[in-house]
């Protein structure tokens, strides 16, 4: 037995699902090989801690698949070319055809890194023209929910300040009478940016703009709330 | 015995008077506390201010070692710096939590020049000068000026709602540059030749771009602008309220 096959049987070894002559043979061969018997001492004691600790930690959404991922990766580092999926008797069409080795010639290189580009240079096209605007772009709204109306919208971000509101009232009379002015002071700044762009929405309802404005002024009069609230 | 004169009695009064104000004033002063600190440097140093009123100047020196100086007003005040690695952090906010009031702090910072600089207050100015890092974020919750002289870094913001701002310096390729105020004049100081990609927005329509215009900018009525400046290697965005927007020729 060579050191590749010793090293694949290790897993069945651990797995406790070895041959009976199987387990002979490779016993024999780890007396003998010390690197090997190092690699056995290594899954078994990754398999006892896992075993011990089962159910104290979340595991990935799609498990089998990040075992596939993790053999193929060592599997690559040993230079070694076998099918991952030893176990399962009967491997996916996707599984085999991601372990296959891709060997192309020049033309048919060639070939297929046209195909790509042709292919993105579709999508792109296609991407412009059925997403693209013409005009200006504003930034993403910090509000989401873009299919509801800018007064939903409004109406949202009111409750969380009226929420920020109540415990910034709470604390106030903590502060200085300094510190109490700046904050009438920078809260009456943002209101009447937050009114002029309902206004200006009022007048012009798809008024990209003003959108923007309305936005970004209700998300810095909320952060000066959770600022002051600390306080 | 001698009896003093009436005007002798009240000049001593009215000296010792002075006296007792005089002494209370300087007793006054003392209340104030001074630290100094000196912090080693290293190789990513990364200086971390979380004030909650009072001015702040970071500014480099040539000195692998950053330097903390602060006035506190009040003795109830705590100022606790902690240095994990190469980032020290300055967390007036946690550290005086539940003291009430505790009046300004003014900060003095002098860094490495490649230190990243993160600051914010609540209240007050902000100044950082002669920085060439990788991050420079001064942000004031409410009002204060915020001055950013002879800047180069990859990542900049720059945020009040109150307050003018200033930046003179460089936009790095790739790099980010964000400035918004809700009530003031934002002014941005930067070489003829840079490149970067602007949008910038004001409903008061007050954006001067200057040299920085050209025609393939495309405009709402005035009131944003969206446009490269050479190839927009980098991004910048510029948000105004009430106020100008001003670019400058460095």
């Amino acid at each position: 037995m060579n050191c590749e096959q010793c090293q694949e049987l290790i897993h069945d070894l651990v797995d406790g699902q070895i041959s009976q002559r199987d387990e002979f043979t490779l016993n024999t061969h780890l007396r003998e090989c010390l690197d090997c018997d190092s690699v056995r001492q290594d899954l078994a004691a990754i398999v006892t801690f896992c075993q011990s600790h089962r159910g104290e930690y979340q595991g990935p959404p799609n498990e089998q698949a990040l075992w596939l991922r993790i053999r193929n990766v060592i599997e690559a580092e040993n230079g070694t070319r076998k099918p991952v999926q030893k176990e399962s008797g009967n491997p996916s069409f996707v599984s085999r055809w991601l372990n296959h080795t891709w060997q192309l010639s020049l033309p048919q290189l060639a070939a297929s890194t046209a195909a790509i580009i042709l292919l993105v240079s579709l999508a792109t096209v296609v991407g412009v023209r059925r997403w693209g605007t013409e005009g200006v772009r504003t930034a993403p709204a910090p509000l989401e929910a873009s299919n509801t109306s800018v007064n939903d919208r409004v109406f949202q971000r009111t409750q969380a300040i009226n929420y920020w509101n109540q415990r910034v009232e709470m604390n106030k009379a903590r502060w200085s009478p300094e510190m109490r002015e700046t904050f009438d002071r920078n809260m009456r700044v943002i209101d009447e940016a937050v009114t002029n762009s309902l206004n200006d929405l009022n007048r012009n309802p798809h008024d990209e703009v003003s959108e923007q404005m309305l936005n970004e002024s209700l998300n810095d009069k909320l952060a000066l709330l959770k600022e002051f609230s600390d306080l | 015995m001698t009896r003093r004169s009436p005007v002798r009695a009240s000049f001593f009064a009215v000296g010792a008077l002075l006296t007792l104000v005089s002494l209370s004033a300087g007793l006054a002063v003392n209340a104030q506390q001074q630290i100094s600190k000196r912090y080693p440097g290293g190789k990513n140093i990364r200086v971390e201010l979380r004030n909650i009123s009072g001015t702040i100047v970071v500014e480099s020196w040539n000195k692998n070692e950053i330097r903390l100086s602060a006035t506190i007003e009040s003795k109830n005040a705590h100022v606790e710096p902690r240095q994990i690695n190469d980032c020290l952090m300055v967390d007036v906010m946690g550290d005086n939590r539940g003291r009430g009031d505790i009046g300004d702090i003014n900060f003095k910072v002098q860094v490495p020049p490649n230190s990243s600089v993160d600051v914010e207050t609540r209240r007050g100015n902000i100044s950082v000068a002669n920085v060439r890092s990788g991050l420079v974020r001064a942000y004031v919750s409410s009002e204060g000026d915020i001055t950013l002289t002879n800047i180069s870094a990859t990542h900049v913001v720059a945020q009040n709602v109150i307050g003018d701002i200033f930046f003179d310096g460089e936009f790095s390729s790739g790099g980010t540059y964000e400035f918004k105020s809700t009530k003031g004049n934002i002014t941005i100081r930067i070489p003829g030749d840079s490149a970067f990609r602007l949008v910038a927005a004001s409903p008061t329509k007050q954006i001067k771009l200057n040299d920085f215009w050209n025609n393939g900018f495309k405009t709402q009525d005035g009131r944003k602008y969206v446009g490269d400046v050479g190839d927009g290697r980098s991004s910048v965005s510029v948000t105004n309220f009430s106020g100008s927007i001003t670019f400058l020729r460095r």
